[in-house]
């Protein structure tokens, strides 16, 4: 006890609470603009966190992760378009509301579901991510193999389209395989280019595929037309509103963290599964979509869950949950740290400040979602044009300050068109990364395991967690035909 | 806006991702096996990664080729006109541009340069903003990056 309160010295320190207010502000403005996701907010700003201790620096991340799912509500309720993909639910009720001149009731609502998410989340992230880190300290070469080919796979199946993810997440090994082969020290694809033998710096190119290939597709929505924005009233649902949305608020908190612990969901995922449960379990499912207050109690609970439980794998196994945890990976691994159960044991006053800046943030998303809800109107009304210009200048600076080689420029904007490329053809930006994350963890091991069991593979199918992992895999790659195969049964 | 079939779509890109794993074998095979006799050295990886693409490579042309026999309900890919996809070619030029001159030539003119043609390009016509943002925003980033961040800019 004395300990973990001895572990909190370095939150509660006014300069910490301060900068992660400012986070959660900065995500909340982020994930309120169109077009600016999460990711791209927590992508572009890990360069300000160089100069800051790590429970400073990733607690602010934290915070703009929080604070930027919450945002997406905004322009969701306001212009029937999602800030983020996790709020795209959020719209089927949310607008209905604003149309109704309701606009500054539904905000309450989502603010008040996202507080309530959040916090059960974090709950189970402080409470579940140490038990299973023990388990996974037990881990040797063959758990670790599985476990990365577990979390590509199921990053692959999710991303919608089961070829086009794979072929991602394929990509991203092989790109992941540029540089010095871990175990011989051999170059591989550098083309004798100096700055390329430690491969492509990560961060670098996390901002090009999320925050520069969001650059080209703003340039793309320039040419369309702004639609209108509501104006803002009120800001508490009533008390009706709140008893009917107790049941979607519960089931909202409860499947947005158990979808946030399985790698690779999301947000998104989350609200969509929240809403229909809500909906089907509803007396009254018909209301749904015509503004119908739970229905927005539902999607915002669960996608605000998913921030802290996403971080359970992340902290416990070293695989991140989602997409915008994978770039807080990028920012841990920037100060130095190496997410995964050692470092339970190495750094603990870092994990308990993840633990109380996750509380922290959510926290200060409620307080500043509640007192913004008049002036949201005025946020998305920022020029368009200049936001997307400072955020090419950010995203160099954030590529630049990294490593301070020039090559890491070349490596975002190459980066930035790729992922660019991706979102137009359908492939997964997401299972790239994850695989950009996970490639050089699963090759270590394979070969590892390999050369310790002379290049005998069978050694992978021994031990129960190895074969829970693959079967998982086998199950998460057979997924999409079993649903299919039920689906029609069930329509017969 | 312009729009591609999905189907003609995933044809072009399975045969792009072919022509890639060709370049990728050529790469691969300039790899040096290093000292372990083991199948598992530098390149076995690689190797594995590249089978994989082009298998899966062939089942989205031979998907693409099937979806577009059986014509029907074909979903599409949406793509900007050619007067915004110039646009955005030139942007990344601009960009690769402003990649080249940052170190060299140095963060505070190359980025007032690269901000007011990028600001020009993406249809900003106001003088005032297309010269008054650039200047404010370059240095004040530059401040803000160097004096409280303390990262160096060139």
């Amino acid at each position: 006890m004395m300990d973990t309160l001895s572990y909190l010295a370095p939150l509660l320190q006014f300069k910490v609470i301060l900068v992660i207010a400012l986070g959660t502000l900065g995500g909340l403005v982020i994930g309120a603009l169109p077009g600016l996701t999460a990711t791209m907010g927590v992508a572009l700003l890990i360069p300000l966190t160089f100069g800051m201790t790590p429970v400073m620096g990733i607690n602010m991340l934290i915070g703009i992760y929080i604070g930027g799912i919450y945002g997406g509500c905004v322009s969701a309720i306001l212009l029937r378009t999602p800030g983020t993909p996790a709020s795209a639910a959020t719209v089927l009720d949310g607008y209905p509301m604003a149309q109704r001149g309701e606009a500054g009731k539904a905000l309450g609502m989502a603010t008040i579901s996202s507080a309530i998410g959040g916090l059960f989340a974090a709950v189970v992230l402080a409470t579940l991510a140490p038990q299973l880190a023990n388990i996974a300290l037990k881990f040797g070469a063959s758990e670790y193999f599985a476990l990365a080919l577990f979390g590509l796979t199921i990053i692959a199946t999710l991303s919608g389209n089961l070829l086009k993810g794979a072929i991602s997440g394929l990509l991203g090994i092989l790109i992941a395989c540029v540089g010095a082969d871990p175990i011989s020290g051999v170059m591989r694809y550098t083309f004798g280019i100096q700055g390329f033998s430690s491969g492509f710096a990560f961060t670098p190119a996390l901002i090009g595929l999320f925050a520069l290939s969001e650059v080209f597709t703003q340039i793309e929505r320039l040419a369309g037309n702004e639609p209108a924005i509501k104006l803002v009233k009120d800001r508490w649902p009533s008390r009706q509103d709140m008893r009917e949305s107790r049941g979607a608020l519960i089931r909202g908190s409860l499947i947005g963290t158990l979808i946030g612990i399985i790698p690779g969901t999301g947000s998104g995922t989350a609200s969509w599964i929240s809403y229909n449960e809500a909906r089907r379990t509803s007396k009254t499912p018909e209301k749904f979509g015509t503004g119908f207050a739970p229905g927005i109690a539902a999607t915002e609970s669960a996608n605000n869950a998913v921030c802290a439980s996403a971080l359970i794998p992340l902290l416990a196994l070293g695989i991140p949950g989602d997409v915008v945890t994978a770039v807080l990976m990028g920012g841990l691994m920037i100060q130095g740290l190496a997410p995964g159960p050692m470092l339970f044991q190495t750094n603990p006053e870092v994990i308990v400040g993840i633990f109380g800046g996750t509380f922290m943030a959510t926290i200060f998303m409620f307080i500043f979602g509640m007192a913004l809800i008049p002036v949201f109107s005025k946020i998305l009304m920022v020029p368009r044009r200049l936001l997307t210009m400072a955020i090419v200048i950010f995203c160099f600076i954030g590529a630049f300050a990294i490593n301070l080689n020039p090559i890491d420029l070349y490596t975002m904007v190459g980066f930035g068109v790729l992922g660019w490329g991706m979102q137009k053809f359908g492939f997964s930006q997401a299972a790239l990364c994850i695989a950009l994350i996970l490639g050089p963890m699963m090759e270590a091991n394979l070969r590892r395991g390999m050369l310790q069991a002379g290049d005998d593979v069978f050694v992978f199918l021994s031990g129960p967690i190895t074969l829970l992992f693959l079967a998982l895999t086998i199950l998460s790659l057979c997924w999409p035909s079993i649903a299919r195969h039920l689906a029609r049964k069930t329509k017969a | 806006m312009a729009e591609v079939r999905q189907s003609k779509g995933d044809f072009w890109i399975g045969c792009g991702l072919l022509a890639f794993c060709g370049f990728a074998v050529w790469r691969t095979l300039s790899i040096k096996q290093g000292f372990s006799s083991s199948i598992a050295g530098p390149s076995f990886v690689p190797w594995l990664m590249i089978g994989l693409i082009s298998i899966l490579s062939a089942i989205l042309i031979f998907q693409g080729i099937s979806a577009g026999k059986e014509g029907g309900k074909d979903s599409v890919i949406h793509f900007p006109d050619k007067q915004t996809l110039l646009t955005i070619a030139a942007f990344v030029v601009l960009l690769v541009l402003y990649a080249a001159a940052f170190f060299p030539i140095g963060y505070i003119p190359a980025t007032l340069v690269t901000f007011v043609i990028g600001l020009w390009l993406i249809g900003e016509r106001k003088i005032w903003l297309l010269i008054g943002f650039p200047v404010v925003m370059t240095f004040a980033v530059h401040f803000a990056f160097t004096n409280f961040l303390s990262i160096w800019l060139p």
